[in-house]
């Protein structure tokens, strides 16, 4: 059928209506008069037929609606404080909502930023999902020699550098890489070149890229970077390129500068630390690569045997955005879950709000019944009302998540891929839905407390008797916002218990020193000019002598890694006495290079044996202290003093001695492992330390003792660049995300509480308005005024337990995101979550007390008598 | 119940005036009377399903809606067919010609024999 004559009809209709009324006025007069002329009796009813005619074009519906929403909008602007109320709780929720949304759509699944995103793959050394590591340079020239998968294939070696700009010599994050690195991302120059295959072959000329905002700042911009050449590590590169603006990080990365990695002929299987980055060929699958890779596993794995035993550790290939955003899943999917909660008790408030509004607008509405406006039309009233309502709470919404996107940063500052967060229009989108699946869950209460009797309204509407009890059905509806509200309470309030259960065993966790005067310098040798083993121990030798002799320190030493969460290596070690079973993976534990004077400078006791001698370095037999963890877990019940091990997979090396244990300090973070095992610096000869941590117990304060310190090691090498470290604030710093977490999660819970208590509150005063008649005549009748009181709490008490039974269920299901952000505490804690239900308990009971204070000072006389008013 | 004038079948409303307006343009009032008068008074048009059921065939389109003066010289909105109106009657009136047929072979079904 032909829609066009429609379309016209109803737009007439719409927008010609006065015409439309004249012509039909003017239409059923003359039929009336040729009726009479005629002589047959004119017919009756014009007004009902002019209705017909009217319903029959079509847009009665929408014309309804207009009118509603006038009507709604002068309503709303009536009552003041009700629509800024339901507005504000809405729409912050709504907004909330949204924000995360976006967060969740541009950290979680938004492509990454590079061509052909899907087909990126980061490669790990992995022997079980959980046990993921990096890759070594064994790895990687055997998969750029026999991989049949990928299109392109490179790698990166993070580090830190000293490199000299235009401001002098400064620290930044630099990745090494090979040429396959940048073409397997396709990522492009804005200036010059990419490092080319030619490039990273070792021997050849060392060149560097830069990121944008780098030569900017120190290069004297884009153009006149190319060419240029910079120290790094003392070395000279060449830049011979800058990377297109806005590319802050590659694959995850956030490096400055990326100079070019030359890999040299290995030795042994190790050392690790790289990360591998592939571009599928097109139509290849992950499976495939997977296949394509395991093979190259399983070859190379006899080559290296002797250094490397774990046979089931297979390269495997990740989805670069699984790689990147895989950690922070649990963080982001807690933030959504608490949002969410939020978002349903400020549904289920304003649900509230509606229904006890529209029960004081009952006259209103009964009026406007008995004039004749059907059932049907109030109920449209009435949801007209609440998605208007909600409708600006929306607009409301989407402002104030533009807003919070750019708090996001600051609430969790180590999310990955934080750049990228910005508005969306996928966000109005979700904002509009957010808003109408609020307008119609807040719809229903109120409609269907209007026309399940009790209210004389329904009694006006459905002639049921307007003094019975409210009715089954809207007493239903009640209760389930109740219970709803307190469901959804209990899941933020366990939520935020745990964390802060959590937080406090971690700010109780004894870092195993006393951090206060203790200073740390970070010191990176340039390997050009310390390119003999006797050159950099000569270094750190004077280095540690000079800051010991400098005034007001109290001891001085050198530290490879830094507690409570830098272990600055990790190494594989095998107990002769105790070895692992072949072919499977060795033990691990954070390896440090340390100074006699570390243990001294950090305040670690040393609990059973000796600490290193400065003969201990240079001795044939090489030995380690351990740490008091590392000793219980190997050798429970006996001294590891003396025992001997194979120290990175090593066999036919000469094996380590254990010759001593010492007080616990954490190096896998706060709530980790405190296993540790310290190695004398310059023990390795193969490995010489260009990085270490100048370590120093002070009692003049840090900028005295930094400024000490610096002039003392300007004196032995000006080029050296330290990064300082105050270790009171390294630990605080350490505590900075559980503590962000738990303020996060806490500051929903408390708004969650609150907005459940005045829901509660709102509810029960008005239950016992609703009943004050029947608690009248209950009064009337002899009932102790006490006893209502109690009638009053004890519905709301009820409540709260089903509500509760509801939320213990919801919070199962909340312990998968929460189980990893936890320490020392399971997500099933018993006490926690018997506090968190205490908690709902007693806000059910304080919120119902004063609505049953009410209830026991009704004056029957006054309830009773007004029931002859009007 | 016996009345001589009965209302109209249901759903009939429709084809009658599109079968009146066939004939030529008339006004809401002529349509009335052109039915009641080719059912020889049998059917008598209700007048107040005439005026809304002429607006929903304007949305569909089967008719035109315009004022002219009329022959007592005097503006009437008259109605006419238009060319899908004009196919509508075409299929509504054979549509109901197989349905009465259908039902009349229906009506004048007996059993061989007679008996039931």
């Amino acid at each position: 059928m032909n829609p066009i004559p429609d379309i016209m009809e109803r737009l007439k209709a719409l927008f010609l209506r006065d015409r439309l009324e004249r012509e039909l006025e003017e239409e059923l007069r003359h039929h009336r008069e040729l009726d009479e002329a005629a002589g047959i009796s004119p017919f009756g009813r014009v007004e009902e037929i002019k209705e017909e005619v009217r319903d029959a074009r079509g847009v009665r519906p929408l014309e309804e609606l207009i009118a509603d929403t006038r009507y709604a909008l002068r309503a709303l602007r009536r009552s003041v404080g009700f629509t800024l109320t339901v507005v504000a709780t809405l729409g912050l929720g709504i907004g909330a909502a949204t924000a995360v949304f976006i967060v969740v759509n541009r950290i979680l699944l938004a492509e990454l930023p590079y061509p052909d995103a899907e087909r990126l793959v980061r490669i790990y050394q992995q022997s079980t999902p959980a046990n993921r590591g990096t890759i070594s340079v064994v790895d990687i020239l055997a998969i750029r020699d026999q991989q049949r998968s990928f299109d392109a294939f490179g790698a990166l070696r993070p580090a830190s550098v000293s490199v000299t700009g235009a401001g002098g010599p400064e620290r930044v994050v630099a990745g090494r890489v090979t040429a396959g690195f940048f073409r397997a991302l396709g990522v492009r120059a804005s200036h010059g070149r990419l490092i080319e295959p030619t490039d990273d072959s070792p021997g050849a000329p060392r060149v560097v890229v830069v990121s944008h905002a780098f030569a900017e700042r120190a290069l004297g911009g884009a153009t006149a970077a190319v060419g240029k050449v910079v120290p790094i590590e003392g070395v000279s590169h060449t830049v011979v390129g800058v990377l297109e603006p806005g590319r802050n990080d590659l694959a995850g990365f956030p490096a400055v500068v990326w100079p070019v990695l030359q890999l040299a002929t290995p030795g042994r299987r190790g050392p690790f630390g790289y990360r591998g980055i592939a571009r599928l060929k097109a139509g290849v699958t992950l499976a495939q690569a997977t296949r394509d890779l395991a093979e190259i596993s399983v070859r190379i794995f006899p080559l290296w045997a002797a250094g490397f035993q774990d046979r089931k550790a297979r390269l495997t290939p990740v989805p670069l955005l699984e790689a990147i955003v895989g950690p922070a899943t649990g963080q982001i999917g807690l933030f959504a879950g608490a949002v969410g909660l939020v978002l349903l008790l400020a549904i289920a408030n304003v649900a509230t709000l509606a229904l006890v509004r529209t029960s004081a607008r009952e006259h209103e509405l009964s009026v406007r019944a008995a004039l004749g406006a059907g059932r049907r039309r109030l109920a449209w009233l009435i949801v007209t009302e609440c998605l208007t309502l909600t409708a600006i709470a929306g607009a409301v919404g989407v402002t104030s998540a533009a807003v919070a996107l750019k708090g996001v940063g600051g609430v969790a500052p180590g999310l990955p891929r934080l750049r990228e967060v910005a508005f969306e229009t996928s966000g109005v989108a979700f904002a509009a839905i957010a808003t109408l699946v609020a307008g119609v869950l807040v719809s229903v209460a109120p409609f269907v407390s209007l026309f399940t009797g009790g209210s004389s309204l329904a009694a006006t509407l459905g002639g049921s008797p307007a003094r019975a009890g409210p009715g089954r059905r809207a007493n239903a509806t009640r209760g389930a916002l109740v219970v709803a509200e307190f469901a959804l309470a209990l899941p933020l309030l366990i939520g935020a218990g745990l964390l802060l259960n959590s937080f406090l065993r971690l700010q109780r966790v004894d870092p195993g020193f006393d951090p206060s005067g203790v200073y740390s310098l970070a010191l990176s040798l340039p390997s050009a000019r310390y390119s003999t083993p006797a050159a950099v121990q000569g270094f750190w030798r004077r280095a540690e002598a000079r800051a010991a002799e400098t005034d007001g320190v109290i001891a001085a030493g050198l530290a490879g890694s830094l507690p409570p969460d830098n272990f600055g290596d990790v190494n594989n070690f095998d107990l002769l006495d105790k070895p692992v079973p072949a072919g499977t993976a060795q033990h691990l534990a954070p390896w440090s290079p340390v100074s006699p004077g570390f243990f001294a400078a950090m305040g670690i006791p040393l609990l059973d044996g000796r600490l290193f001698t400065p003969g201990d370095s240079a001795t044939a037999r090489p030995v380690v202290v351990v740490s008091r963890a590392w000793a219980a877990t190997y050798y429970p019940n006996e001294s590891p003093i003396g025992k001997q091990m194979y120290s990175g997979g090593c066999t036919t090396c000469q094996p380590t001695t254990v010759i001593g244990v010492v007080g616990d300090v954490p190096y896998r973070g706060l709530a980790g492992e405190a296993d540790a095992v310290y190695a004398p610096v310059g023990a390795d000869s193969q490995d010489v330390d260009l990085s270490l941590n100048l370590v120093v117990r002070s009692r003049i304060g840090a900028a005295a003792t930094f400024r000490a310190l610096r002039s003392a090691l300007g004196a032995l090498d000006p080029q050296v660049a330290p990064v300082e470290v105050v270790m009171s604030e390294r630990l605080r710093a350490a505590l900075g995300d559980p503590r962000r977490w738990t303020a996060v999660v806490g500051a929903f819970a408390a708004a969650g509480v609150l907005l459940a208590a005045l829901g509660i509150f709102g509810l029960m005063s008005y239950v016992v308005r609703q009943r004050q008649r029947e608690m009248g005549v209950r009064l009337a009748l002899g009932a102790a005024p006490g006893s209502l009181t109690r009638l009053v709490v004890g519905r709301g008490l009820r409540y709260a337990g089903f509500g509760s039974a509801i939320g213990l269920a919801l919070s199962a299901l909340e312990s998968r995101w929460l189980g990893t952000l936890l320490y020392g505490v399971r997500a099933a804690d018993p006490a926690t979550i018997a506090l968190a239900v205490a908690v709902v308990m007693a806000i059910a009971v304080l919120s119902c007390w004063i609505p049953g204070l009410k209830a026991a000072r009704i004056k029957p006389v006054e309830v009773l008598g007004g029931e002859r008013g009007p | 119940m016996a009345t001589d004038r009965n209302d109209l079948l249901p759903g009939t409303l429709e084809l009658l005036v599109l079968k009146a307006l066939s004939l030529e343009p008339m006004h809401g009032w002529g349509i009335g009377q052109r039915i009641d008068q080719l059912s020889k008074d049998v059917f008598r048009v209700p007048q107040g399903s005439l005026y809304p059921g002429l607006q929903r065939m304007l949305r569909k389109g089967w008719i035109r809606a315009e004022w002219r003066t009329s022959a007592h010289n005097r503006r009437a909105r008259y109605y006419r067919l238009t060319r899908a109106g004009r196919r509508q009657l075409e299929t509504e009136a054979s549509d109901w010609r197989r349905a009465s047929e259908t039902i009349n072979a229906i009506l004048r079904f007996r059993l061989a024999d007679g008996d039931v």
